[in-house]
């Protein structure tokens, strides 16, 4: 059953594209309807509840005094990392973390830490002794597809709303912490021969390969990942980075009209 | 237990810190149904904690030795994010979570119609977004609920409810800085219709006179917190969005 599935959907999948349309009914970029919470955890220090269609994740921040490196005395560290643990679909496993986990985490803390949005002198409380290592945990609950995205949003989010902890660690009195830029990331799955964006879970299974592009307030490119077998062209990356684009902006009106609030 | 000590948990007109009375639980809510890609699921807020349950299955058994012949078993994990506590916990298995997830399971155990579902497992994700003493108990009460909604027939739900003792008084539900300067706690795992026990812990120092309050204060609780629980799955089944 576990190949058949596949097959019958890439079937169907193949069908609908030559009708250019998609299973749940969506145009080609078309993504599902986003809710973005903010703030909604005890004992985080910054967080955020994504649901994206039938994908929820939350994302949490916390932070923790290090001695910083030798090379860099006066930087401060950030660490992004996400966990697909069995709650999520029954396709999980427990254990060690998955490549796949990993890959996740990754791919979302490079779009955070190579937009600059956290400057890393700022997280310096005494040089050469202590810096603030600021971790943020993605907490997947419900995979119904695209959690790239999902795990993007709820990280960057989280981070926003962070409140350096400094009371609680005896150095000084608490403040926001300084973010500057919301990196959002947009990802694209070739689903029936063509690339859609935000993938639902049955594109992904009758679905190839995937491209996840963030983008920073510029329009500049932060991160790029392409994943799982199959290849594209160049023509293809610059048709879907055009609407990533469009997609990435509208997500930073969506974390800046909560902010707002 | 924290044992005694300086810091006052009652106040001078009889009420906790946090303003409750003796045996007042701190804030119910649940809702059932919360996430889409599992067969059965619930959300449990009491107080500041948060707790989620995802239930998948009956499926097969796997790996093939944990199968049981006469009956379905069911493989409970709790699991506290990483974010949800003061301090950040590493990810992965500790000896907390895997002796909670072990008698949670059993309680679980001795209610699910396990005898319906030989050679098969129930798998039973408890994940604790946000701790504020008191996460074992809001995961018994989520897991029931998640069973329920994921249509696996049952004896009874389990209400998991907590009592314990603050400065020499036996309280309902304690919370945080009660938990953690407290003389005692006490979770139970009640079966509200009929009155049995499926779960019990203790720590600390009771004498059988405050065990006994302890427990009636835990009974109480859990016809409270079982209403709210059966609210939840009506909700669920009136909306018509399933």
């Amino acid at each position: 059953m576990v190949e058949l599935v596949p097959k019958l959907l890439r079937q169907e999948m193949a069908r609908l594209a030559e009708q250019d349309a998609r299973i749940d009914g969506r145009s080609r970029f078309e993504g599902r309807e986003i809710t973005l919470e903010t703030n909604c955890l005890y004992n985080a220090e910054g967080s955020a509840k994504v649901t994206m269609g039938k994908t929820v994740v939350y994302a949490g921040v916390k932070f923790e005094i290090r001695t910083p490196w030798p090379d860099r005395p006066s930087e401060g560290s950030l660490m992004c990392g996400a966990e697909l643990r069995p709650v999520a679909h029954r396709k999980y496993e427990p254990g060690p973390p998955s490549p796949e986990s990993i890959e996740l985490g990754r791919v979302v803390d490079r779009g955070i830490r190579e937009s600059g949005c956290i400057d890393m002198n700022s997280l310096c409380i005494i040089p050469g002794e202590k810096v603030w290592g600021v971790m943020i945990d993605i907490h997947v609950l419900s995979d119904g597809g695209n959690i790239f995205d999902a795990c993007g949003l709820a990280a960057i989010a989280a981070l926003r709303t962070a409140v350096v902890p400094a009371e609680r660690f005896d150095v000084g009195e608490d403040y926001t912490l300084s973010v500057n830029g919301t990196p959002i990331m947009a990802s694209f799955t070739r689903v029936g021969g063509r690339y859609v964006y935000d993938p639902c879970e049955e594109e992904e299974l009758g679905g190839d390969e995937r491209i996840h592009i963030t983008i920073g307030d510029e329009g500049h490119v932060h991160s790029l990942q392409k994943g799982l077998r199959g290849v594209f062209t160049p023509q293809e990356f610059a048709e879907i980075f055009e609407v990533a684009q469009e997609k990435c902006a509208e997500l930073r009106k969506l974390v800046a009209k909560k902010e707002a609030k | 237990m924290g044992g005694y000590g300086d810091i006052q948990l009652l106040r001078d007109d009889g009420l906790r810190l946090d303003g409750r009375k003796l045996d007042e639980s701190r804030p119910v809510t649940i809702q059932a149904g919360i996430l889409p890609a599992a067969d059965g699921s619930a959300m449990v807020t009491q107080g500041l904690n948060v707790a989620v349950a995802a239930v998948y299955g009956p499926m097969e058994a796997h790996p093939r030795k944990i199968q049981r012949q006469d009956r379905a078993v069911i493989d409970v994990r709790y699991n506290m994010a990483p974010f949800s506590t003061s301090d950040r916990i590493r990810p992965g298995f500790n000896r907390r979570s895997r002796e909670i997830s072990k008698v949670t399971a059993e309680a679980l155990e001795s209610v699910v119609l396990v005898e319906r579902f030989p050679r098969s497992k129930i798998r039973v994700e408890i994940e604790i977004l946000a701790a504020e003493a008191g996460t074992r108990c809001a995961g018994i009460t989520a897991a029931s609920v998640a069973l329920a909604d994921a249509g696996i027939p049952m004896r009874d739900m389990i209400v998991g409810v907590a009592s314990g003792k603050i400065e020499d008084t036996v309280v309902l539900d304690l919370d945080k800085a009660e938990d953690n300067y407290g003389q005692a706690d006490l979770p139970a795992g009640i079966l509200p219709n009929t009155g049995e026990i499926a779960f019990l812990q203790m720590d600390g120092d009771l004498s059988p006179e405050e065990f006994d309050l302890a427990m009636e204060y835990n009974f109480k609780a859990a016809r409270e917190i079982h209403e709210i629980m059966v609210e939840a799955l009506k909700a669920r089944y009136d909306g018509g969005d399933n």
